[in-house]
Parts: structure tokens; C-alpha cells; sequence
């Protein structure tokens, strides 16, 4: 199918369209902070303590003086950053596991499925939490734990899509000619997981993002003083009575992230789902 | 027939459960620093003889297979050692804890029911409608917004226009169960608005698909009312898949309750659990590690049976 008439089908919806200039906006702000925010996000300024929204600090001041907004800023980058490599480090571990259960089947079906069903009944929180409980908090820590739990959900994706895939004719004609198993996997198999990769991606790269955002809520994010969105809400969430603004506004931000990210996904969704194509 | 069916089950389930405490078990191996010094924390004053009869004591001088095993009898035992702090046991621990986690998620599931349930239906029944579209949006803004933040809203919200509500302040139910449900509304709110967010999206989607069947189409030929072919005809169809997505909201749900109890100052499951992680108490983080993955093993199954007893075209044979 050609490229245009996907994109054609995807702008129908103005929701789309709104969502996708928001999303590059993030994506802006998260590859060029120090565009966007106006201050350091470590800086202090001694004469404006937990001050409210103003024409000086948009979003206010947190408890040391620090501007909500440009830490905000900082703190996208950093939480995006951490979400994408977790997720793609979860989506290569799980394509792997995924294709090999899918495309062997059998024994090698049954232990790596296995595995997989164990690690699913830990709810995605708790899973994280307990890798970050043995090992510590700190950026790669966070990436690897989120990346192990999102590990399975590719699989078990991967694995349905490769275990259809491998039936289809030209795969089996394949066979018959005596192309090899990894031939077969890399030219045949893997070209045609493209769609629904590309949906598991964006799906599970905004649930990383609040994943991500609820470990720095729980104190078991990046250590501070740096900025993340989860880390300003739980420490902000002391001063709920007095200072609403410094947990509100970063709450906000994540909320409006994984929507927009939510609603590509949706739509990427409708898109590239064969049923819908007319 | 179905007996055997929900004996088959649970044997099925038994190799995930040995897979998921034998990682739970392993992973707290693999910490850096052996366990003795992190039971004594920053204050291991013990001579070297004394950590060889401490070793012997706990049983690490075997081989880790058979440590692992002896854990698992004292899981099945409910004897899961005792915290690192105060030298209670764990399973008492995750008894006294475990009802009040248990009564928030369930409030939080009977709070998403009633609202995702209704709101599915309505944006169903009336597809392409300002309602439908107004529920679409709200879903979506409820699927995305952290839980913590909606707890964050709600705590600015209540004790800024209701100041005699109490938000905080636990109670027991069986102390004082009006009170005790009173706090627990908010953060059982708090907990559901996501899940009322996925069992409307599924609520939704399931009944447009079900409303364009045949035997739907059939009804209202026959001149059946429209709100007696939705009930009689659609819905009890239509809810198949939503219990699927109930189900695979209690993850979420116990997970959840991690982040309302400590926002809450709720003493459930889910902060004594983050509060082992802070301590490095292991134990007590192994134990109500691996309850949690059992838990939802079983409840998994439950779900399973639940299944057939909506959709009565499941039959329980494996």
C-alpha cells in the first residue's frame, strides 16, 4: 500500500493531525531544552520560594526557588529519553523471544512462553520496583527494569503475528525451495512485522512514559537533584495545600504527552488495521 | 466436565508459579553483597565466626537449589521468614495488610463497573452522537492521565471546597465502617478512573460489534424495543471481552495501590511494600513479591471460570 493514501487516511481525523504537532513539539522540547526553558533547571533563585504562576516563572517556583517550567522542560527530555530506550531495548529483547518462540515452536515455544507468562503476572509497577529495588536507582537501572518489563508484551505480540506469518504460502514455498530458518526469518518474517511493531511501539512507549513517571512519584526514579515529571509531583505533593502548582504542572504535562501519544497511537491504529482499508 | 476443567487449570498453572517465585527467589541473589551484610546494615560489628554461624543458621551455605526449595515450602507453609526491622513474620504481616489493599481494589473495580460499563453503552448506542464523542474524549483523558496526578487533583480539589471531608485518617471497616468507607472513596476513585477509562473504550467497541450481528438485526425486525434487544440480546455479548480487560486490570489495580496508599497514607500491601524497598528489607519485598504474582495467577484462573459462566458457549472441556 502506498505510503500516501496511509497518510491521507490518517489525517482524516483532525484529532490526528493535532496530536502529531504536538507530539513533534515534545519531541522538540525534549531533543533542544535549552531553547525552550527559560532558566537552569538546578538554579536557585532566593528571592521567589514556591512562588505561584507569574509573568516571571509561568508555571511558578518550587521549594528551593527552582522554575517549575524549565525543570519541566529538562524533565521531559529525561523521561522520554529513558521511556524510548526502554522501549526499544523491550522491543528488540522481545522481537528476539518472540520470533524464536513463534517460529520453532515446540520445546523452544513452550520454555520461552513460559517465562513469559511468569514474568506477566507481576503487575508492570511492581515488576519495575523490584528491579530497582535490587539494584538501585540511577538512569540505566531505570531503562533496563522498564525495558525487562515490557519485554514481554512484544514477545507474546511478535510471536502470534511470526506463528500466522510462518503458514503464509510464500514462506512455506520458501521452505520447499530450502531457503535456511534464519533466511526465512530475516527476509520473509521480519518485513511483515513492520505495522504492528510500529503500534506496539507507540502504545507501550506512552505506558513506559507513566511507568517511568510513577517510579520518580514513588522516590525510586533518577535521584535527584535532577529534573524528572514523576520525581517534581512526589516531592511537590507535600505542598499540596500551599503550592498546588508545583505538582499540578507536571502532572499536567505527562497527562498531555501520553494523550497525544495515545491518540497517534489509536489512530496508527485505525490506520494501518487491514480491516479498515477500503 | 467442569471439575476437571478447573483442576486442569490450576496444574497449568503450576510450572508458572515455580518459574515466577524461583526469578523472585534468584533475582535477590544476584544484589550485589551477600545478605548477611545487608541484614546488618552499616553496623556489621560481627566477627568472622559469627557470620559463618549466621550463614549456617539461615541456610546459605547450601546449595541455592535447595535454599530455593526450602523457601518455597515456607511460602506454601506461609512461613516467609521475618522483617529485616521489626522481626515480625511476613506472612502475618501480609495478613494484616492484604484486607485493606484487597477492600480499596475492590471499590476501585465496582467504581470503574459503574461507570465504564454505562458510558460504553451509551457512546455504543448512540455511535457518532456529541455524547458519544464527549465519553471517546473523556476515555481517552482518563486512559492518560498518572494516577498519581488525579490523586494530586482530588486532594487540592476536596480539601479546598469540602473542609470537613476527611481525606486522610485511616480507619479499620470493622472499627468504624462508615467512616472507613468514607476514606476510602477518594482513593478508590483515584485508583479507577483509568480502569472506568478501559472498560468504556472495551464496553464501547464490543457492543458496535455486537449491535451490527445478525441475530441483533433479527431481534429488531421482530419488533423487539430497542432497550430490550440492547439488555436481553446484546449486552450479556458484549460484556464478554470486558471482563477480559477487567482482568487484566488487577495487575494495574495492585500495582496502583502502591502509589494511592502512600498519597493517601493508607497502611495497606502496597506501602508496606514500598516501604521494604526504601528499608532494603528483602524479605519482606521477596514475600509480597511473589504473593502478588501467585495472587494473580490464581485470579487469572478465576477470571477463566467466570468467562464460561457469562458465555455459556465456552465450554469448560480443555
Amino acid at each position: 500500500m502506498e505510503i500516501k493514501k496511509l497518510i491521507r487516511k490518517f489525517c482524516r481525523n483532525p484529532l490526528n493531525i493535532i496530536s502529531f504537532f504536538l507530539f513533534i513539539f515534545i519531541l522538540f522540547t525534549a531533543l533542544f531544552p535549552s531553547i525552550i526553558a527559560p532558566y537552569d533547571p538546578l538554579e536557585m533563585d532566593y528571592n521567589a520560594f514556591m512562588t505561584g504562576p507569574d509573568s516571571q516563572h509561568w508555571f511558578g517556583t518550587d521549594q528551593f526557588g527552582r522554575d517549575i517550567l524549565s525543570r519541566i522542560v529538562f524533565g521531559v527530555q529525561k523521561s522520554m529519553q529513558i521511556a524510548f530506550l526502554a522501549i526499544l531495548l523491550a522491543s528488540f529483547a522481545g522481537t528476539t523471544l518472540g520470533l524464536l518462540a513463534g517460529y520453532f515452536g515446540k520445546w523452544v515455544d513452550q520454555i520461552i512462553m513460559r517465562i513469559i507468562d511468569a514474568m506477566f503476572a507481576f503487575p508492570s509497577i511492581i515488576l519495575a520496583l523490584f528491579i530497582i529495588a535490587l539494584f538501585g536507582a540511577s538512569v540505566n537501572n531505570l531503562i533496563i527494569a522498564l525495558g525487562i518489563v515490557y519485554t514481554p508484551i512484544f514477545a507474546r505480540t511478535i510471536r502470534g503475528s511470526t506463528i500466522s506469518l510462518k503458514q503464509q504460502l510464500y514462506v512455506l514455498a520458501g521452505k520447499a525451495l530450502g531457503k535456511g530458518d534464519i533466511n526465512i526469518i530475516i527476509k520473509e518474517i521480519i518485513p511483515n512485522l513492520g505495522s504492528i511493531l510500529i503500534v506496539t511501539f507507540t502504545t507501550n512507549f506512552s505506558t513506559a512514559l507513566l511507568s517511568e513517571a510513577t517510579l520518580g512519584f514513588l522516590g525510586l526514579g533518577v535521584p535527584p537533584p535532577e529534573p524528572t515529571l514523576g520525581g517534581m509531583i512526589g516531592s511537590g505533593s507535600d505542598y499540596l495545600m500551599s503550592a498546588p502548582w508545583v505538582a499540578l504542572f507536571p502532572g499536567l504535562i505527562i497527562a498531555v504527552i501520553v494523550l497525544s501519544i495515545n491518540i497517534i497511537g489509536d489512530g496508527l491504529r485505525d490506520t494501518l488495521d487491514p480491516r479498515n482499508i477500503k | 466436565m467442569t471439575l476437571s476443567y478447573i483442576l486442569g487449570r490450576i496444574i497449568s498453572a503450576i510450572p508458572t508459579i515455580l518459574l515466577l517465585t524461583f526469578m523472585v527467589f534468584i533475582s535477590i541473589h544476584l544484589v550485589p553483597g551477600n545478605v548477611i551484610d545487608i541484614m546488618m546494615g552499616t553496623q556489621n560489628y560481627l566477627s568472622e565466626e559469627q557470620v559463618q554461624e549466621l550463614t549456617a543458621e539461615l541456610g546459605l551455605d547450601q546449595p541455592i537449589i535447595v535454599q530455593y526449595f526450602k523457601w518455597l515450602k515456607g511460602l506454601f507453609t506461609f512461613d516467609l521468614g521475618t522483617s529485616l526491622r521489626t522481626g515480625e513474620p511476613v506472612s502475618q504481616m501480609i495478613a494484616d495488610k492484604f484486607p485493606i489493599t484487597f477492600e480499596l481494589a475492590l471499590m476501585s473495580i465496582i467504581f470503574s463497573l459503574l461507570i465504564g460499563i454505562p458510558f460504553g453503552l451509551i457512546s455504543s448506542v448512540k455511535q457518532n452522537t456529541p455524547w458519544d464523542y464527549s465519553f471517546r474524549v473523556l476515555g481517552l483523558v482518563g486512559l492518560s492521565a498518572p494516577v498519581f496526578w488525579i490523586g494530586a487533583i482530588f486532594i487540592v480539589l476536596i480539601s479546598g471546597t469540602f473542609t470537613n471531608y476527611t481525606l486522610f485518617g485511616f480507619v479499620p471497616f470493622l472499627k468504624e465502617p462508615l467512616k472507613n468507607l468514607q476514606i476510602m472513596l477518594i482513593p478508590a476513585i483515584t485508583l479507577g478512573i483509568m480502569i472506568a477509562a478501559q472498560i468504556m473504550r472495551m464496553t464501547r467497541n464490543s457492543m458496535l460489534d455486537v449491535l451490527s450481528q445478525d441475530y441483533v438485526k433479527v431481534a429488531k425486525a421482530k419488533g423487539l424495543k430497542g432497550s430490550k434487544v440492547i439488555f436481553k440480546h446484546a449486552l450479556r455479548n458484549g460484556m464478554i471481552p470486558v471482563v477480559t480487560t477487567a482482568g487484566i486490570q488487577l495487575g494495574y489495580l495492585i500495582g496502583g495501590t502502591i502509589v494511592v496508599e502512600s498519597m493517601f497514607a493508607i497502611p495497606g500491601m502496597g506501602r508496606m511494600l514500598l516501604d521494604a524497598v526504601n528499608q532494603r528489607n528483602y524479605p519482606v519485598v521477596q514475600g509480597v513479591v511473589a504473593f502478588i504474582g501467585i495472587m494473580i495467577v490464581l485470579l487469572n484462573i478465576l477470571i477463566d471460570i467466570l468467562y464460561s459462566i457469562i458465555d455459556p458457549r465456552i465450554k469448560l472441556t480443555d
